[in-house]
Formats: structure tokens, sequence, C-alpha cells
């Protein structure tokens, strides 16, 4: 599935093997300037591991820029960054605390290794992609579980969500069988990156290889679709007629967006006898909750094998390459996700290139290239600039602050919520997981009352409010318990002790001077209700910036 | 109705503009048919090129075409009903009969009367031969649940001339007995008005056609079944059929290989079949068979069927709608 | 005459007003001057505060008709043409000048609204053409624009404002997300309170276990937390959670605000009985009280079947509700500084589909603007006889835009910055419709 790489080590530490010697020049390259421009099918060769490629492009921009990017975040910045992105918590104080006090040359890798075996990840794995596939009318957190814990590949789910025959994926179509229109647009953003729906009355205005042709071409891959009964079918004939602006009626032949026409066989439509025919059919196997025949020719399987041909799969590699790469260091290598087109260039196309023929090259595999991004040293940056005028984010100088999606905000609050000794302790790795399963399940009615982060996202006052007011986050949160973090603090009478505990709990650091002294203050004016001094301080940690975003 | 499963086109005529409603001059193949642009059109459909005249006077959409006695008379948005010499075409009464839209006229098949039924949610009786207003049918409710004016879109009378129904937005309908204007049943059909309080939040559907069997015993009430996305009548057509003097409902009929509004119904003589027309985008004709309750034929219609006449021979049905005339012929 | 802070100047030293304190901590527009040792009298005469004055008294109701509204039956009817439809004209209390039979309580008060008749906007998708109509010009891939509200609520906002600045009412789930509006690079500081299920927001009041002095006082530590955090890191996300929280206690002292039921029942009846009509008046109550800009959105009007039925509900509820909204604004005195609009995404097709609908259609439809800086009565702009193309005073979205800040006072070539980049409040060269502005 993945190879172990040791990519921990700096450069120059780099045994001088064949590969070695390959990257090695390249990077002598990029420092004489030189790499910049040239192909990355030359340079790059595909041996090169995720993490060199990312680094080695990412730096050559940075060199030609002449920007110095931030420094490496610290250690417990870093577990915390990548524990949130693989398996959508906060770390627990324990994990921190142990990473901090390895030696291990490899803590880095093994850490990723470990998150990646937690059953944790296949949970929040599917979360992520359960938010690029769906709106919010529909839930396949189910099926993506299955695919992720069993391994599928992108290809695989594009082909089961494609298919309609899949329980579970074939949410994707019956949502949007009703708007033909939206599921060919939905499903030309989600797995190829490019909005046409401009292109359905006109041309494109701005984009000049996007048509009308276009937008009904990848229309026709749809348009025999239909729901029976529950089952998805899909008819043998139809064709999709539209009007060009100049008035003229056009049939639409299955155009793929790269401008391919897919061939089919002449379709006859059938006439008054066949057509009733056919009802009866449907209406039988409504009857007897069946799917419907399946048609001699599928548009929709032409549709797939053409999106995935050699030649043709550029869209469908680098579509996906961009979506992970975005979620991982909030900025994609085009912006807008879904304008993936000529006039709208990369900002490291010989990276997206690389990494899409490279995915394609593993079978798209993408726990390898999610494992190879997380690796790289570019990811793990510190998120503060410490310089003077913020640069670009294309450069990737500084990590992007991330606000967390509703499921990892609602788990984290909980679990920064808990006593430190439910989860630390003599626990083995099972009921350790166990554990953290059981308040992830209960995170889940707290998660309803978050907004999903969407792209321009601001968090909205009625967060604010929901945090300061409401009853349920008083008594989620803020209880007064054995197993909370409130039950644990008011029995600590030392103060330091108590903001250390509070903060490492919440914010996974020690309180700085500034801090302390405010804490100090807030709790000394409190002296008579010692609970309620723990529940305003927790409530401040819970709800300050540091512990609303990814950072 | 000889067989049902002989249903074709024999004529089709394209007009601009939408024909709302048809009467037929019994025994003949020439129809009235009150048209979008206000007015009434009267032609032999079977002529080679049938050369309509024109009958000027209404204001508005032109809603209800009808016979009686020695008149045509026809009602229209602009909340005129009128009375015509078929012949000169002259204008014998016009009369200001309802303050809003009149969405649909019928008369008795002795010619005697002609009900009108409006959005001022008022049928309203009149005396043919002398235009006097003779009652009011006054029962349904001038708003919805949802506070919006409601309309009240149809009316049949019974073959014995005893009987109107009427039906409104909400599902309401109300038989009366025509000679005395009180209510002697009603029943309810409230699946055919969609109110979407959460994704539109405002309202689609009612009741657009009635029909009673040839005994009277059986009442049709015919709109669409509930929508999900009420910008479109994107549901099929929906038929309720009671004996509406128990208030029991015998069938409930979906037309479910076409979407629409049941526009119009009609029972065959017999009371073997019931025919129903209607459309959305696209038209529909469905045939049902009563003793089963299943569609025995059904068709694409050419245009959405606003309104059709089945006549008295049960084999032909002369049907108008958005754009078009046409004519099906059933038998064999 | 507006809100003025109560001053008593008696001409010594020390009553001597800061023109900070009089702006209550408004550091912007006029030209840099200081107004240390400026009295009262002096402020006032000072053309360019006085101006700043007259400006931030002013206030904004958008009545967002969601879906396209018929143009054909409301402000622009063609009875008796093929296409024209069933609805008829109707004269209003403006010579020569008709609506629709629909309207016929704003016909009555027409002569406080102009209408224009003229837009062409091109885009026939509702999420496209809502943004135009949001943002007043495309959006573009780099820059994060912001919408109508964001910059209205920039410039007619008192810093120390304890209401919200710009309230979005959005509460029919279609559409909702073309609506949802955006402050872009102005900030989270204008980003609108999205109220999407009934009128009022939720969790406005503190809880009974929490003192008012805790509630304060662990949001100040909150904020020192934040506050270390956010230095060295930049995003719009980040600003925005700071920018929430900080707005917190001033929301929850306008619960009020949202909560109508104080009004006596003669004033709910004017508005009428839908949710659309409390809305509005609460969009009055949120503007009297200092709110620059709400919208309230009706949503949804996108009528491809059945045009006419659907807009016998639609236009008869705006009607009494928009009325209602004028009559109510004028016996206060507020109309002269309010400024209503009812503005939608594009307009219907003159022709008539087989579903009796009219389809999406942006080359040829209307406008209103009633109150402030409006000369009621005029009608801006002609469509030919059956209202398929302008033929007169064609405009698009940027000139909608820059009418509307002219009427109210606000320069519409006035620039933001983004970076080194001028980003004025309307495309460059774009003009007002000077024949609609008193």
């Amino acid at each position: 599935m993945w190879q172990a790489l040791d990519v921990g080590k700096p450069t120059f530490r780099l045994s001088f093997g064949d590969l070695a010697m390959k990257c090695v020049v390249v990077c002598m390259l990029v420092l004489l300037g030189w790499a910049a421009r040239l192909s990355a099918e030359l340079l790059l060769p595909a041996e090169c591991s995720i993490p060199e490629v990312v680094d080695l492009c990412i730096d050559a921009r940075l060199q030609e820029s002449d920007t110095i990017p931030a420094l490496p975040a610290d250690d417990a910045t870093l577990v915390r960054r990548t524990t949130l992105d693989l398996v959508g918590r906060f770390p627990t104080v324990r994990e921190v605390r142990d990473y901090l006090s390895s030696e291990a040359a490899t803590k880095r890798v093994e850490m990723v290794d470990r998150l990646f075996r937690s059953p944790t990840f296949v949970r929040h794995q599917a979360n992520e992609l359960n938010m690029v596939l769906t709106h919010s009318d529909s839930d396949m957190t189910g099926y993506l579980r299955q695919a992720i814990s069993e391994q599928h590949s992108w290809e695989q789910i594009f082909r089961e969500l494609m298919s309609g025959e899949v329980t579970g994926a074939d949410q994707f179509l019956k949502t949007r069988v009703q708007d033909l229109d939206r599921l060919a647009n939905d499903t030309s953003v989600i797995f190829f990156g490019v909005n046409i729906s401009c292109a359905q009355c006109h041309d494109h205005p701005l984009v000049t290889e996007w048509t009308q042709a276009h937008f009904y071409g990848m229309k026709s891959f749809f348009n025999r679709t239909f729901e029976n009964g529950g089952f998805l079918g899909e008819r043998d004939y139809g064709l999709v007629k539209y009007k060009t602006t100049a008035g003229e009626e056009i049939t639409a032949d299955m155009v793929f967006l790269t401008g391919s026409v897919v061939e089919e066989p002449d379709v006859v439509e059938p006439n008054d006898e066949q057509k009733k025919a056919e009802e009866a059919v449907l209406k039988e196997a409504k009857e007897k909750k069946e799917p419907p025949p399946k048609p001699s020719f599928s548009r929709r399987e032409q549709l797939i094998d053409v999106a995935l041909r050699e030649g043709e799969n550029a869209y469908f590699s680098q579509a996906i390459i961009n979506r992970v790469w975005y979620r991982l260091f909030g900025w994609g290598l085009v912006m807008p996700l879904d304008q993936l087109h000529a006039e709208n260039p990369a900002s490291h196309p010989e990276l997206l290139e690389w990494l899409a023929r490279d995915l394609v090259a593993h079978q798209y595999d993408l726990q390898r290239l999610v494992r190879g991004l997380v690796l790289s040293r570019a990811y793990a940056r510190s998120s503060r600039w410490e310089g003077e005028s913020y640069p670009p984010r294309e450069l990737y100088a500084v990590v992007n602050v991330r606000p967390l999606t509703r499921h990892q905000y609602a788990t984290s609050l909980w679990l920064s919520s808990t006593s430190p000794d439910y989860l630390s302790g003599d626990l083995s790795a099972e009921q350790f997981e166990q554990r953290i399963g059981t308040i992830e399940a209960g995170a889940h009615g707290f998660a309803e009352l978050i907004e999903d982060p969407t792209g321009d996202f601001q968090i909205s006052v009625t967060e604010a409010l929901l945090l300061n007011n409401s009853e349920q986050v008083a008594s989620d949160f803020l209880r007064d318990a054995g197993d909370s973090l409130v039950g644990k603090l008011k029995a600590i009478q030392d103060t330091n002790v108590l903001f250390d505990t509070a903060v490492w709990n919440v914010l996974l650091r020690s309180p700085d001077e500034e801090e302390r002294t405010a804490l100090t203050n807030f709790i000394a004016q409190r002296q008579e209700n010692r609970v309620g001094a723990c529940q305003h301080l927790v409530w401040a940690l819970l709800t300050s910036s540091e512990c609303r975003f990814n950072y | 109705m000889n067989d049902p499963n002989y249903l074709k086109i024999t004529k089709q005529v394209e007009r601009s503009g939408i024909l709302f409603s048809v009467a037929q001059q019994p025994e003949t193949t020439r129809v009235f048919t009150g048209a979008s642009d206000s007015k009434i059109y009267a032609f032999d459909v079977m002529a080679e090129k049938p050369e309509p005249v024109e009958y000027v006077g209404h204001e508005s959409y032109v809603t209800g075409v009808v016979l009686a006695g020695k008149y045509l008379v026809s009602g229209g948005y602009d909340g005129r009903l009128i009375w015509w010499d078929p012949e000169t075409r002259q204008q014998v009464r016009s009369i200001h009969a309802h303050e809003k839209w009149i969405r649909a006229v019928q008369a008795t098949p002795d010619g005697r009367f002609v009900v009108s039924v409006a959005d001022d949610m008022l049928g309203r009786v009149w005396d043919v031969e002398n235009g006097t207003h003779l009652r009011d049918l006054q029962g349904h409710a001038a708003r919805t649940p949802y506070h919006f004016p409601s309309m009240l879109y149809t009316c049949a009378i019974s073959a014995d001339g005893r009987y109107v129904a009427t039906g409104d937005r909400v599902g309401h309908n109300v038989v009366w007995d025509l000679h005395n204007g009180e209510q002697v049943g009603a029943v309810e059909t409230p699946i055919m008005h969609t109110w979407d309080p959460k994704q539109r939040i405002h309202s689609i559907g009612g009741v657009r056609s009635l029909a009673f069997s040839s005994d009277a015993r059986l009442l049709a009430v015919g709109g669409i079944g509930t929508i999900g996305n009420i910008d479109h009548l994107d549901a099929f057509g929906r038929i309720e059929i009671f004996d509406w003097q128990k208030g029991e409902r015998i069938f409930e009929l979906v037309v479910d290989t076409h979407k629409g509004l049941v526009e119009r119904m009609a029972f065959d003589p017999t009371g073997k079949w019931l025919v129903a027309a209607g459309g959305c985008h696209t038209g529909f004709i469905a045939i049902f068979d009563l003793a089963t309750g299943e569609i025995i034929k059904h068709e694409k219609a050419p245009m959405h069927v606003h309104d059709f006449v089945l006549n008295s021979t049960a084999d032909t049905i002369y049907a108008v709608g958005h754009g078009q005339l046409v004519v099906w012929s059933v038998t064999a | 005459m507006p809100n003025l802070p109560h001053n008593e100047f008696c001409g010594s030293p020390e009553s001597v007003i800061t023109r900070r304190g009089f702006f209550g901590g408004v550091a912007t527009g006029a030209a840099g001057l200081t107004a240390a040792n400026m009295t009262l009298l002096d402020v006032l005469q000072e053309p360019a505060f006085a101006e700043e004055l007259k400006i931030r008294d002013k206030r904004v109701i958008l009545l967002w008709l969601a879906g396209g509204a018929s143009q054909l039956e409301t402000f622009d009817p063609k009875p008796g043409r093929p296409t024209g439809g069933p609805y008829r004209a109707i004269q209003t209390s403006v010579p020569g000048v008709q609506v629709s039979e629909l309207m016929p309580h704003l016909a009555q008060r027409l002569n406080h609204t102009a209408i224009i008749r003229s837009l062409n906007t091109h885009i026939g998708d509702h999420g496209g053409a809502a943004t135009v109509m949001h943002l007043g010009r495309r959006s573009e891939a780099a820059l994060k624009l912001p919408d109508l509200g964001a910059m209205i609520s920039k410039e007619l906002v008192r810093a120390d404002s304890k209401v919200p600045d710009y309230v979005n009412f959005y509460t029919a789930t279609e559409g909702r997300y073309s609506g949802v509006g955006t402050s872009g690079f102005l900030g989270s500081r204008h980003a609108p309170m999205f109220l999407t299920t009934e009128s009022k927001p939720e969790n406005l009041t503190r809880l009974e276990s929490v003192s008012a002095v805790d509630h304060q006082q662990r949001a100040d530590l909150r904020d020192l937390l934040s506050r270390r955090f956010a230095r060295g890191r930049q995003s719009a996300a980040l600003a925005s959670h700071n920018e929430a929280y900080a707005r917190v206690r001033g929301l929850m002292s306008s619960e009020k605000l949202f909560d109508i039921s104080d009004e006596p029942q003669s004033m709910r009846d004017k508005y009428g009985p839908t949710l659309f009509g409390e809305q509005a008046l609460v969009a009055r109550r949120l503007i009297e009280a200092g709110t620059p800009f709400v919208k309230v959105s009706r949503a949804w009007w996108d009528s491809h079947g059945q045009n006419f039925e659907t807009h016998l509900e639609l236009v008869s509820e705006l009607d009494v509700v928009m009325s209602g909204l004028v009559d109510d604004l004028q016996d206060r005195g507020l109309l002269d500084h309010t400024l209503v609009l009812t503005l939608s995404e594009f307009g219907r097709t003159p022709k008539i589909n087989p579903s009796l609908g009219r389809d999406h259609f942006p080359s040829a439809w209307s406008i209103s603007l009633t109150g402030c800086g409006i000369k009621g009565g005029a009608v801006y702009g002609k469509t030919d006889d059956d209202g398929q193309t302008v033929v007169d005073g064609e405009m698009g979205a940027a000139e909608v835009f820059a009418t509307i800040f002219s009427a109210l006072g606000i320069d519409h070539q006035k620039e933001y910055h983004v970076g080194s980049r001028p980003v004025p409040l309307t495309d460059p060269g774009t003009e007002a419709v000077a024949e609609v502005l008193a």
C-alpha cells in the first residue's frame, strides 16, 4: 500500500544512491534557478517520493520569489495538526507529551503511521469525503467508511458512485436524479474540478474552452438516468437537445471536458407499443422492488471510461489532488477548486502534474497521497509569520490557519472538556480507541449546531451566541462531574497546577506569563465559587480562537 | 365509447396562444373555443382548412364556453358572462357576473341554467333565457389557511341537472342543489393542494376538474398529487372518485404515466370508463376502467390539455389546450 | 432631525468636544481633519463632518425577491399583448404610470417610489445572477468582493453601535445560499447576521447560571487568549471568529428589537399575517434603532409552472407588506432617511410556457426604489410592447448600485483598497441614474 520512507531526514544526510543522487542533482539545479521553467517529467522522476517532490517544488518557487519560509512548527503544534488532519480530533495531553519526550529520529513517521492505523482515521476521512460529495441533503458516511476501511481507490469510489448499484454510494445519483443539470454540474465540479454551469445558456463568458457543447455534452452522459421505485435505471434511448444563442437547435453528443466526443450506437426512439411495454416492465420492477433492467448501452459507463482513460484522465487525477491538497494546506494549487482550466494555471504546475501522474501510477491510492503530503516539510511549517508583510498564500511560505469542521470542533470540545485522567493512565490501545469512539459519537449532536466551513468561511454571530448562551454548551462542556475537566480542576489547590492542567488539556501547551497573570486575577476574584471559576476558565479556553482552528 | 383501446388522433389544428375552453355543437364537428387573446373562435374542425369566425367582446382569457338553449354563453377572467347569438355572433347580453376571474362555466343539459364559478369564491346560477342571477353557491373560503387568496377553479353539473359540484384551491369540494343553492354534500381532496412551508413558502395545485357519473352517484375530482418542487407541476395527475352522498372515496387514481394537472374529466355514458386529460409542460389523455381502477389506455397529448368535450355518442373527444386543438376518436 | 448626541454647549473651553467623541469613535472619511479644539457648532458647519453626519443617519431595507419575480406581473405590465398574461394594469397615484392590478395598495403610494424598467443583466442562472445582483458586478476568483449590505453597513455604521449592522432574513430553504451575502475583503465586522429560522436569533439571553459580570469577564479572558493566538496569523476566518464574539453583548442587548409581540395588533395588521410581513416589521424596528441595512428575503418566485397563480399569492403579499412598510416609515418620519428597495436576480419571460409558467429572463426587467434620495413617481427606462427587449435606458447591476449609493449620499466611485489595488464601490465609469434621484 505504501512504502515506508525515511523522509524525516534533512537533505544533506541522504545517502548517495541513484535515486537520491537524482534528487540532489535536482536540488542543485533548483538552487541554480534552472528548474523553474523546465517540465516536471524531465526533472522530477517518477521514483521520487511525494514529500521530496512537494518540498522541491515549493522551495523552488520560494527561492524564485526571494521569500524565506516560516520556521518548522514546534512538535506539539505538529502533533496537533497531524492528529486533526488524520483522525479529526485534538491529540490528548498524553499523546503530545509522549511525542515531546521521544528522542526517536523516526517519531514523526511513526506518529503518522499510528494515526493511519486508528479506526478514527476511517471515520474522519469518511467525514471529509462526505463533505466533498454531498450537499446538506444527504449523508454518505456509511458507505464511505466501508470504502475507506477496505481501501478502495479513488477510481473505485468514482465507479461505485457513478454506477448506482452499490448501496449507500447510490445516494450520489439518487439525490440528484430529479435535476439532471445539477447532477452533470456536480459531477463535473467534484470529480473534474470544472464548473460549467455558466455554459448552459451560452458559451462560458470567461473561459474560452468551455462552450454550450461542453455543458450539454456532459449532461448527455446523464440524461438517460432515472429513478424507478427507489432504484436507479438508465434508458437505451434519449438525446439532449439545446438551443444556441443564435436560436439554432442542436442535438448534443456525449462530449467530455477535454473535447473528446464519445461515439455511440444509433438510437431509435421506441414507438408507442414499445414504450408501453417498457412501462409495464418498470411497473413490475417497482412492485417487485427490483432494479429496472440494465440498458444495452450505458451512457454513464461511457463517462467513467473516458474520464479514466489515458490521455483524458488529467481532469480526474488533478481535481482530486487539488482537493486533497486544499484540505491539508488550506489553499489549492488551483483556486478556486472548480476552475481547473487553461486560463487559470496552478501555482505550481509541475507539482500538480507530477502528483497527478504519481496518483495514476499508484492506482489512485488516496491514503498514500495523504501520507506523502503530511510528511512533507511544507506541511510542517509554522503558521505564525514573523516577517513584515504576509506572503501570498500560493507560495506556502507559512502554514494556513484552517477552521475546524463541525465534527472536528465538536469532538475536540468534548475531548478537551473531558478529564485528562479519563484518557491517559494505563489504557490499552483498544480501550483508548473505544473511549475516543464514545466521545466522537457523543459529539454528533453538538456538531449539528455548527456550520461546516465552505470556501469563504466566516464564523457567524450565531455560533458565538450559541457558545455564549446555550444550555447545551453549559451542560455538555462545563459540567462538574467525575470524568470532566471542570470536575478535575475544582479539586486542584495550587493555582499554577490548575492553570497548567487546564491550558494543557485544551490548548496542549503551558500558559505564558501574560496568560498566567490574567488567569491568576480571574481566579482571585472568584474565591467563593471555585467550581464556577473553573467553569468560566474552561469556557474561555474552549471558545478561544486557538481552540477553533487548525494551525 | 366503443373501445378505449382504439384511441387515436384524427385531427390537429394549431393556434397561436392558449385555448382554455371548448364546446361542441351537438351532432356536428363544429366547435367553439375560448382563447387567451380574449376571443372565442368557432369552426368546423374536420374542414380541410378550418376557417374560424370570431366572437369579440371579452377582455381577458375566455375560460368557459357552453351552448345553452339558443345561446352560446361564455365567461372569462374579465369577470363577465356574455350571451351570444351563435349565428350572428352578436352579443345578446353582457353581465358583470363576478368580481374576480371566472374560472369555469357549465350548463344544465336541458339548457335552462348556466353555472359560473370564480375567484370571488362564489358559484352563481343564472337563468339562460333572461340572464337573471338566480342564486349564489357560497361556501368556499376566500383565503387559504396560510393567508393567501384562494381560487374556485371548477364546477360540474349532473346529467339530470339537479346537482352542481364546485372545487377549490385547497381541495374542498361541495355538492349543491342547483335549484335552491343548498349544500347537499362535501368531499375533501387536500392532497391536490400542496402548501410548502419550508422550501418556497407558497402553494400550488388545487382541484381543477369535476365530473358526475351519469347516475350522479359518483363524483370524480381531478387535480395533481403532492409536489416536491412547487416551481413546476412536478407530480402525477390525480383523481379521486367518491360516492359523494355517502361521503366515501371509492377510487384513488394516479396517472402514474404522466405528470401534470387533471384539467378535465368525463364519464362515458355507460359508466364503464372515465376519460381524463390535462398536462404540465406536456399533455396527456388517460382512460380509466372504473371496474378495476386501472388506466387501460393513455397517450401523451400533443399539448397541455385545458378542456375537452366527449360527444354524445362517446366516440369523439374534442380537446383544446396550449397552442392546439386536437380531435381523438375512440372507436374501432 | 438626525439623532445628535446630547451636548450642552456653553462656549467654555471645557465643553470643546473632539470629533472622535462626536462620531462615537469613528475615524473615517473626511479628509483627515482632526477635531481637537473644534466646538460643536464648528463641527456642524464643517461641510465634511456635516455630510458624514447626514450620511450616517441613512438606512436601507432591501426586499430581496428571490427566484426571479415577474416584471410583467408587477412593475412593467403589458396588458392585452399576446404574452401579457391575464392581469390588467391599473392607474397609480402618479399620472401616466400604471402597474399590475396585483398591487393596488402600492399603486396608491407610488408617489414615493421610482421604478426602473430597463434592466438587462445577461445572466440567467440563479446563482450567477444573484451573485451579480448582490455584488453589483461579476465575482472574481482572486478578490473577495463585498455585497451591497456589507458596503452599506461599512459606509453607514457607527463604530460604537450596539445593534446589528447588517441583518439578513432568509427563511425559505430554496436559493438560500445564493442569497446569503458576504462581506468579502471588508471583513467579518460587516458580515450579515443571517437569520434562517423564525425572525429572531436564538441564544440572545444570558443563562441564569452566569452573572453579567462573569459573562463579561470570561469573554475578556477569551479575548486575551485569542489575541495572543492571532499575532502573526492572517486569516479571514480567524478575524471573523473574534468579530463574532466581539458583537455578542451588543446583540444580546438588542434582543427586544426582534420581538414584535409588543407592537399593537393594528401595527401588525398593517404588515399582514405572513412571515414576510413580520420580518418587514422587525426590519423597521431594527433600522429605527440604528441598524443601517436589513435585507428581508422573500423566496421563492421561480414560477416555471403556474406563474399567474404563484404571482397572485406572492404579489398580493408583497403589495400588503411593502405598503405597510412604506406607511409605517412615513408615519414615523423615517421615510426620508430610509431607502426601500425591491431587487431580484432577474425577471421572467414574456413567453408563457405550457405549464402556464414564465421562465428566467434577465434581458428586460424591473426594480423599484422608494424613499431616501429618490424622486418619487419617476419611471426610468422602457421595454418594447411585449417586454422582450429594453428600448430605452438599458442598464445593469453596476448602475443599480451606483444609483443606490447616490440616493444615500455615498460617493459610488469611492475606493476601498485591497493591498495596493483600489476597488471602487462600483466599477469605474458607472453612472447613477439621475432621473430617479431627488
